[in-house]
């Protein structure tokens, strides 16, 4: 087992993580608001691929062009299911709006099956996006950079927009007390559809980065790495950014290293091992990594 | 007073009636219809169990799945004949011939079932609302791992074929009763009960009247999951054939579902949940095959009932939040109260209904009077 | 007023229930269990398609003996319970005389056990377990050959042509893909090969990296791949390890065959061989008819063999039920399947006995180039 062995595997996993993570920031800061485990956010990336692909079949649309209008889709869909399902349950149980949700992701998987089919799909990026650059044992494409760099672009400019603007810090008091953000002015629904908005177009550019490393798509891609990056998200701390990025990058990098180095008659074990490393972190730190202890919320 | 208080309505409608349709489906045996109400039957021990837990304790499981299969695969060793379990390799000599009659290998279910929940359940119930959640999902997918891949116990992926269909509409009900007669002794008729509602109400408030959070939480998560072993078992004999792919994510959520549509804060909600949820989907089902409605043919439009599933369950939730029952005990209350059947054999109770229908009557025809007036 | 909705309710529901009677006495319903939607609908749907497809041809070419199929379907949702409802529902309900469907072995037993009681003909349009129709029992007939027959073609035509060195990947949480990769490790290892490396990934995972990594650091000699995989795992499989250099031939079982591994991985799927039921690029009169009639039906070429067989399923059902006098009797419907002879259909040559309801078909070797998949021999 050379060291050049572990380093393919250990970029294996930074390239599965990356993914993980841009789905957690979505989800972290839909629940660090309003408490709402978001089942359905997986299929908000499906909806923005699927409508990507549709695009793609019209020549001559440039590629940010098709991107833009996914993410466009994507976002409204994510609106219009905070406005319709969401907003009317604010403010119930924990339970209601997790089973809400799921109802959601139901609902859009077999929307997208009826229109496109349940048959999985080939997804083709332009060439220049899938170019491969190799270091040594390590092998990027264009597609895997640029996930890691808009990671860095959107950990920044998220951090930016909660700590210096006005919407942000709105948002920081809504995550901190909801009902008291209220009682100050704050137009909590202002708020909430921010975050839904970033959310979505987030999971839209993760669909775009999945499908293009993958190749394939299909109306169920979008519920298991979302599961997966809900466990990031708690992983690393839930409400926080950082900790979203770092759940993913755990997960993604114990994954692959769990597959690339154990026996084979171990591996089948990988996801089962995931969760109860996830079971082992909350018990050391409840909170998760990074997340700090939640007030008089729970 | 209202009809719902009336014994002998009650009686009529939770007594009476259930039991003709159960008689009756009793006699048609392995027919389509009585079936489905078995799996209701078997439903409904699954939502109730999981209220339990996740209405009566302030704790939110959704790990139902792992605690179904353990139960399922536990009572199908214990059943089936030796010509099932020689497919299966790693199983110790004396155990190929050893069986267990059906009740045993059934509570043999529930108790593999309920170690195992307290086994997790010291560490995982620690955890609090979504992180419980989360950990409970955890275990869906470690109990899936060990059945899909220890084949010598378990066949593995292949599953397990050929369970006795022990499974009727009296051993389901009948255990159902018993196990929904057990909770709600417990939950509403007891210092048990009340200690578990007040800690879920309010549990630094409940830890400071003496009640004792940690053997709670744990005697209630394995309790649940007794029930729910027994369930996955009696699901097991229904469909004779179980494997691990048949308990997993979609199984655990649609118990919550239930419990959610019918009322978690009861165990009549669960009884409702499951009637909702086993049956509307049979009914929607023609729907999406393209049949005929009013002359017009409809295309086929598989997904359809899914389609339309997810937006009922949606509507209830946004206009009845806490389930179709809230938190009425009515069901249970009227099949397991004395008053129930002695009432019916008291006069009181009839003057009392013609009395409430001479209301209703009234005042129906007294709003039609007002209405030809305008 | 009211009087009159009444006695229009009343004579619409006479009508139609007077209607409903007439359609009974004059349709022959079969039941098609599939799961239209969820995990398998991706091969279910294929196979629903085919044997709707051939169920219309038999309607527009008369029907049989002057009746008419009434195919039966509800969704099975990729749920065991919906499954089981579903085939009961047919039965009792529907009163349908043949049962037919499903591509995974654990849904067609879970559908089996209901059949083998109620003693309706249930015919397996996919799912391919050697001992299928032994564990279900009389009433239950396969379309496919098992995986037995398919592993060992394999098994032989890669020992022949290929190496004696196999690197093995098996999907480890289906019972198709475990059951495949012992059969092809049995006949491949009785004839002399070897293998060298074994690993392993579960359904749905999208991502090989870990996987591919492990075996070019250590491929101990292997000179060739065999995946036991689902066709929906096909096109990613193939891209990632030769996107990853490596230029084995790839080998697997049926299913394999999909277009969606030249559409994912276009120059790069070269040098893959499926040992399948059928090749649609086969050049004989009736399965281009297929792919002709299917194409038309629904826009788009078959998507994988599965369609093939569905409407090889119809096509068996039907000439059974033209031999049959009573079409309501299932017991004699049982013995006219079973005494299907040189039954030739799209997917290859079906003859049953008493003792085997299993048939005893060839596989078709097809090699993947070009963007197409071309037949290369029968074993």
């Amino acid at each position: 087992m050379s060291f050049n062995y572990i380093l393919g595997q250990l970029v294996n996993g930074i390239k599965l993580g990356s993914i993980y993570a841009i789905i957690a920031i979505g989800y972290s800061m839909v629940y660090g608001i309003l408490r709402l485990i978001n089942f359905a956010h997986g299929d908000l990336l499906t909806v923005g691929v699927y409508t990507m692909l549709v695009l793609m079949g019209f020549s001559g649309l440039p590629i940010w062009l098709v991107i833009l209008a996914g993410c466009i889709v994507s976002v409204m869909v994510g609106m219009t299911m905070e406005r319709l399902v969401y907003r009317p349950l604010r403010g119930s149980g924990e339970e209601t709006t997790l089973i809400s949700s799921l109802a959601v992701s139901v609902f859009l998987q077999n929307l997208i099956s009826i229109i496109f089919t349940p048959q999985k799909k080939a997804f083709h990026l332009p060439d220049f996006l899938t170019v491969n650059y190799s270091f040594g044992p390590i092998s990027l494409s264009t597609i895997n950079i640029l996930t890691l760099i808009s990671i860095v672009v959107i950990l920044i400019a998220l951090t930016l927009l909660l700590k210096k603007t006005k919407i942000g810090m709105a948002m920081r008091a809504c995550s901190d007390n909801l009902a008291a953000s209220q009682l100050m002015g704050i137009k909590i629904n202002n708020v909430v559809v921010v975050a839904f908005v970033i959310g979505s177009g987030l999971a839209a550019l993760t669909g775009l980065m999945l499908a293009g490393e993958y190749k394939t798509i299909e109306p169920l891609m979008g519920f298991v790495p979302g599961l997966k990056a809900f466990c990031a998200a708690v992983l690393g701390g839930i409400g926080s950014l950082n900790g979203a990025v770092l759940g993913g990058f755990i997960i993604g990098i114990a994954e692959v290293l769990f597959a690339g180095l154990m026996p084979s008659d171990i591996t089948p074990y990988r996801d089962a091992f995931i969760f109860f490393l996830l079971i082992v972190v909350l018990l050391v730190k409840p909170n998760g990594i990074l997340g700090s202890s939640e007030g008089g919320r729970s | 007073m209202k009809y719902r208080d009336n014994a002998a309505v009650r009686f009529v409608c939770f007594v009476l009636l259930p039991l003709i349709i159960l008689i009756y489906s009793a006699l048609n045996r392995g027919h389509y219809y009585s079936d489905l109400i078995c799996l209701f039957g078997i439903n409904l021990i699954l939502a109730a169990s999981l209220n339990l837990v996740n209405g009566f304790s302030g704790m939110f499981s959704m790990g139902h799945a792992a605690f179904m299969a353990v139960g399922a695969y536990t009572s199908a060793l214990l059943t089936i004949s030796e010509t099932q379990k020689a497919r299966i390799s790693g199983l110790p000599e004396w155990f190929q011939k050893f069986t267990l009659p059906f009740p045993l290998a059934l509570i043999c279910a529930g108790l593999v079932a309920a170690a195992l929940a307290l086994l997790i359940g010291f560490p995982v119930l620690r955890l609090k609302s979504h992180y419980l959640s989360v950990a409970t999902l955890g275990l869906i997918v470690i109990v899936r791992a060990f059945l899909d891949n220890e084949d010598q116990f378990t066949n593995g992926a292949r599953g397990i074929t050929g369970l006795p269909s022990y499974s009727t509409i009296f051993t389901v009900f009948l255990t159902g009763l018993i196990l929904l007669y057990v909770m709600y002794r417990l939950i509403r008729c007891s210092s048990y009960g009340r200690g578990l509602i007040a800690m879920r109400d309010d549990d630094v408030a409940a830890q400071t009247l003496g009640v004792r959070l940690v053997t709670k939480k744990i005697s209630i998560f394995c309790l649940s999951a007794f029930a729910a072993g027994i369930g996955g078992a009696l699901w097991g004999h229904l469909q004779t054939v179980i494997s691990g792919q048949f308990f997993y994510f979609t199984d655990s959520f649609n118990v919550v579902e239930m419990s959610i549509i019918g009322g978690m804060y009861s165990l009549s909600g669960g009884i409702v949940g499951a009637l909702v949820m086993t049956f509307l989907p049979e009914i929607l089902a023609p729907l999406e095959t393209g049949i005929m409605i009013g002359g017009i043919q409809l295309p086929e439009l598989y997904g359809a009932s899914n389609l339309i599933m997810a937006v009922l369950l949606i509507l209830l939730i946004i206009f009845r939040r806490q389930g179709i029952l809230g938190d009425s005990e009515i069901i249970v209350e009227s099949i397991f109260s004395k008053s129930t059947y002695t009432g019916i054999f008291k006069a009181e109770t009839y003057r009392n209904l013609a009395d409430i229908t001479k209301a209703k009557l009234a005042g129906l025809t007294g709003k039609s009077k007002k209405q030809e007036t305008k | 007023m009211k009087k009159a909705i009444v006695s229009v309710l009343l004579t619409a529901a006479l009508l139609t229930s007077g209607m409903s009677v007439m359609a009974e006495e004059d349709t022959i319903k079969i039941g098609a269990l599939f799961n239209l939607t969820g995990g398998q609908a991706s091969i279910d749907t294929p196979s629903y398609q085919g044997f709707k497809l051939k169920a219309d041809e038999i309607n527009a070419a008369g029907g049989i003996n002057g009746r008419m199929i009434e195919v039966v379907s509800y969704d099975g949702k990729t749920d065991q319970a919906t499954c089981a409802n579903n085939a009961k529902k047919m039965i009792d309900v529907d009163n349908c005389v043949v049962i037919s469907g499903f591509s995974d072995s654990n849904y067609a037993l879970a559908a089996g056990a209901i059949t083998q009681e109620k003693q309706v003909p249930f015919v397996i349009t996919g799912a391919t377990l050697p001992d299928l129709c032994e564990q279900i029992g009389d009433y239950s007939f396969m379309i496919p050959f098992g995986d037995d027959t398919c592993a060992y073609a394999a098994a032989e035509y890669a020992y022949a042509e290929l190496g004696t060195k196999c690197y093995l990947l098996i999907d480890q949480s289906m019972e198709f893909t475990k059951t495949l990769a012992e059969c092809f490790q049995e006949r491949f290892e009785e004839l002399g090969g070897e293998i060298v490396a074994t690993d392993n990934y579960m359904n749905g995972d999208p991502d090989f990296s870990a996987q591919i990594d492990k075996f070019t650091n250590n491929d101990g000699g292997a000179e060739f791949m065999f995946f036991s995989g689902v066709p929906d795992d096909a096109g990613p499989l193939v891209l990632q390890y030769r996107d990853k250099g490596v230029e084995l031939p790839i080998v697997s079982g049926d299913g394999f065959d999909t277009p969606l591994i030249a559409e994912v991985a276009g120059d790069q799927a070269h040098d893959v061989y499926v040992s399948t039921h059928c090749s649609y690029t086969n050049e004989a009169e009736n399965i281009q008819n297929f792919v002709a009639a299917y194409t038309e039906a629904y826009g788009t070429a078959p998507e994988n063999a599965f369609a093939g067989l569905g409407y090889d399923a119809m096509d068996l059902i039907g000439q059974a039920l033209a031999t049959v006098e009573d079409p309501t009797d299932t017991a004699a419907i049982k013995d006219a399947i079973e005494a299907t002879t040189e039954f030739k259909g799209v997917t290859g040559t079906i003859s049953y006995t008493a003792d085997s309801h299993k048939p005893d078909k060839t596989a078709s070797i097809l090699e993947l180039s070009d963007g197409e998949f071309h037949f290369v021999t029968e074993e």
